[in-house]
């Protein structure tokens, strides 16, 4: 193992990725999605720990940003080439968001995986810890996350233009200058569906209430008990609502059948995220 | 074993180490940068705890000759504080990112020091003698009364013990919202440039209220943001031209002539990528962490996460030679980006000069012969150097093992894969938290200060 002589953090998670980075590194049998969504997912979670720092560095979070990206292009790609038939009824152009997440998660498993389908049926029992641990990402999870911790990087400076108001609710970070709500219209525009939920953490965020421009003026408030979950939760980027997090499962009976201990694993998961998004919405 | 011109090898002995000898290391012991001075006499490093560390090389003991000149400590001073940043509600880290050594013009040595956020430039100078002789005070120190004084006494110098004194001249502040990664002296030795990850300053030594800002890669928009600044420098002998580096594996040149603000460069190079090498973390190995500028100027040096790569000025495309410094890394990538190894920036350097005078027996006057060595450092506190003249390359070891004065280094081996032979040690047994990222050479005389986490090694080579 690499690292002789490096402290092991006790936690699960730390283990568990390192795990998983060995297996990726020393194993060739690993299917070329399952290692792509691995290192995505590694991604984003360092991309959310450096969201919570005081001060993110710079040079990393682009690093790890433009991966996401490279990512991210190369599964639209992927997605625009291969027919998009196995999830009826969903839209990509359905404006709720758990219809956004789910038919955005559909998108991503047919044409990631339907070709080494039967490959991943196999491989599921031997590659079991890697395929639970893996959490599929909508591709606006990718890109709220690279704009949301590129905003919070734009500091405040001196000399700089006067900028608009920021509408309160709006999850734009605490530095005024750069939450022109103009600009967020024009890139609307431009982008178009991917755009108009990136800026909409709330729902994709687990740190939505540290984004709040109202945590400027109630600094003191503790809102620890909605963030802790989030530090070392077991494999937890940002997840969208657990009635979507279902779906994948329902619309791929084959997978299904294939390992009872898999949806055991599952369920245990799904569980859990219940909580936490009970804690979250306050039901 | 290298070979320099004229057939002489280079061995490398151990001559020093400085530093704690625990393990347990203190985060302020943590050493940052290390640069010797212009003459090779002075040694300065700097450290997490603001703290500079300037150490002399004692003068040759005529009667020693077989070994150099030893480097005891200087001078010891806090270069940097740490601050709070009150408007952003952030701790500005008094780690020193880097030191850079003026030419000394007067018996004072001048260097700067920099934090992430301001600049200063230090003067050291050395006090030997004090004024003695006063009559103007009592025995207890208090001052007589004027009026009891009746005689005129001059005070006359008298030696005392040597006392090196460190001062602030200039603080150059408040002109980097990011943080700085770089400092260049300018070759006409009254300007510098400093780089953040988005902007580049050029400052005039002596005005520390006003710098002018000559690169600015910040887009309108942050989220459009794709490339950062990694390292700039000037060039040795012109000194309107000056490169930087960026974490897409570019270098650009620039020149302050073409316009105040330079945004356009006037060259850029940059190696196509190698499509048999793609993988996901291609990007993140070809930031490039250091670029220095060979002596003459016609060369550059980068150096990215798996390699050094030599560049000619006068071609764009490609590098002229590339080493690599630990390919065997390349099949562990994951690992290093899971526990954030790969985003070490390892610093590299070129030897004193590009060129050896040897006395060459066969031909019976001075030849000046291409001479040049590039230095790097590596893991489980391993250290590279790449022979550019006799391509041939060396792995040595910094650690207090087996190390006596005036033994020569025994070579290190790697073993990538397959069956590890004697005396070589695994790729899986390295210590990837044994990092070296600061190297540097004496601009005269085969030494070179290598810096683990805590302790500065010194080895030069064996003297016959």
């Amino acid at each position: 193992m690499l690292g002789r002589g490096l402290k092991r953090k006790l936690s699960d998670y730390e283990e568990n990725m390192a795990g998983l980075s060995s297996a990726f590194d020393s194993s060739r049998s690993l299917p070329y999605p399952l290692k792509r969504q691995l290192v995505l997912n590694m991604c984003l979670t360092k991309l959310q720990t450096y969201k919570m720092l005081v001060e993110p560095n710079l040079h990393r979070s682009v690093l790890i940003a433009n991966t996401v990206r490279q990512i991210q292009e190369e599964m639209r790609q992927e997605s625009n080439q291969q027919p998009i038939n196995v999830c009826p009824g969903i839209t990509p152009s359905s404006h709720s968001y758990t219809g956004m997440e789910s038919s955005g998660i559909s998108l991503q498993l047919p044409s990631g995986i339907s070709q080494q389908e039967s490959n991943c049926c196999d491989l599921r029992s031997v590659e079991d810890p890697i395929e639970n641990s893996l959490l599929i990402v909508s591709d606006d999870d990718m890109s709220s996350a690279i704009s949301s911790i590129l905003k919070d990087l734009d500091f405040v400076e001196d000399i700089s233009p006067p900028t608009c108001l920021v509408p309160t609710g709006d999850d734009q970070p605490k530095f005024p200058e750069n939450s022109c709500l103009k600009l967020e219209d024009d890139r609307q525009d431009l982008k178009g569906a991917e755009c108009v939920f990136g800026s909409f953490e709330i729902s994709n965020s687990t740190s939505y209430l540290k984004d709040l421009a109202i945590d400027d003026i109630f600094e003191d408030i503790d809102t620890s008990m909605y963030d802790s979950d989030f530090c070392c939760p077991p494999l937890m980027p940002p997840r969208p609502p657990s009635l979507a997090t279902e779906e994948p499962l329902k619309t791929f009976p084959s997978c299904n059948s294939s390992s009872a201990s898999n949806i055991q694993i599952c369920r245990t998961d799904l569980s859990e995220l219940d909580h936490i998004m009970e804690i979250l919405v306050g039901s | 074993f290298l070979g320099a011109g004229g057939g002489n090898d280079i061995q490398w002995c151990f001559s020093q180490v400085k530093g704690a000898v625990d393990d347990d290391v203190a985060e302020a012991d943590i050493i940052s940068t290390v640069e010797f001075n212009h003459s090779g006499e002075l040694l300065a490093t700097g450290d997490k705890g603001g703290r500079v560390v300037i150490f002399q090389q004692e003068q040759e003991n005529k009667t020693q000759s077989h070994s150099r000149g030893e480097y005891n400590v200087y001078s010891t001073f806090q270069s940097h504080e740490p601050e709070f940043d009150y408007l952003k509600s952030l701790e500005i880290e008094e780690k020193i990112n880097k030191i850079r050594w003026l030419p000394q013009k007067n018996a004072a040595q001048f260097l700067l020091s920099t934090n992430d956020k301001t600049i200063k430039l230090w003067k050291i100078s050395e006090r030997d003698k004090r004024p003695e002789g006063y009559n103007l005070k009592e025995e207890d120190g208090r001052y007589r009364d004027p009026t009891t004084v009746t005689t005129l006494r001059v005070p006359v110098f008298r030696p005392m013990d040597l006392m090196v004194e460190a001062s602030p001249r200039r603080i150059f502040a408040n002109a980097h919202t990011y943080h700085i990664n770089s400092i260049s002296i300018n070759s006409d030795y009254e300007t510098y440039l400093s780089a953040d990850d988005l902007r580049i300053n050029l400052w005039h030594l002596e005005i520390t209220d006003r710098s002018f800002n000559i690169v600015d890669i910040k887009p309108a928009n942050m989220e459009e943001l794709t490339e950062v600044i990694t390292a700039a420098e000037f060039h040795p002998n012109s000194c309107n031209t000056f490169v930087y580096s960026s974490s897409k594996g570019t270098i650009r040149l620039c020149d302050m002539r073409a316009s105040a603000l330079c945004d356009r460069h006037s060259k850029l190079f940059e190696e196509p990528e190698d499509p048999s090498n793609r993988s996901f973390f291609s990007e993140i190995i070809s930031s490039i962490s250091d670029v220095k500028f060979s002596h003459s100027g016609r060369y550059m040096m980068t150096r990215d996460y798996l390699s050094v790569k030599i560049w000619d000025l006068n071609m764009e495309n490609r590098p002229v030679e590339t080493y690599q410094v630990h390919e065997y890394l390349r099949s562990k990538l994951c690992s290093l980006y899971e526990n954030d190894c790969i985003f070490d920036k390892f610093e590299c350097c070129w030897n004193g000069s590009d060129r050896q005078v040897i006395f060459n027996l066969t031909i019976p006057f001075f030849l000046p012969l291409p001479y040049s060595i590039v230095m790097t450092g590596s893991y489980n506190n391993f250290f590279r150097m790449f022979d550019r003249n006799t391509k041939r390359d060396i792995t040595l070891e910094a650690s207090r093992e087996n190390n006596k004065p005036r033994t020569v280094l025994k070579p290190r081996k790697v073993c990538a894969s397959g069956k590890r032979k004697k005396d070589e040690i695994s790729v899986d047994s390295l210590d990837f938290n044994k990092k070296i990222l600061h190297t540097a050479w004496h601009p005269k005389e085969n030494i070179i200060a290598v810096a683990t986490t805590n302790n500065l090694y010194i080895f030069q080579d064996k003297m016959n």
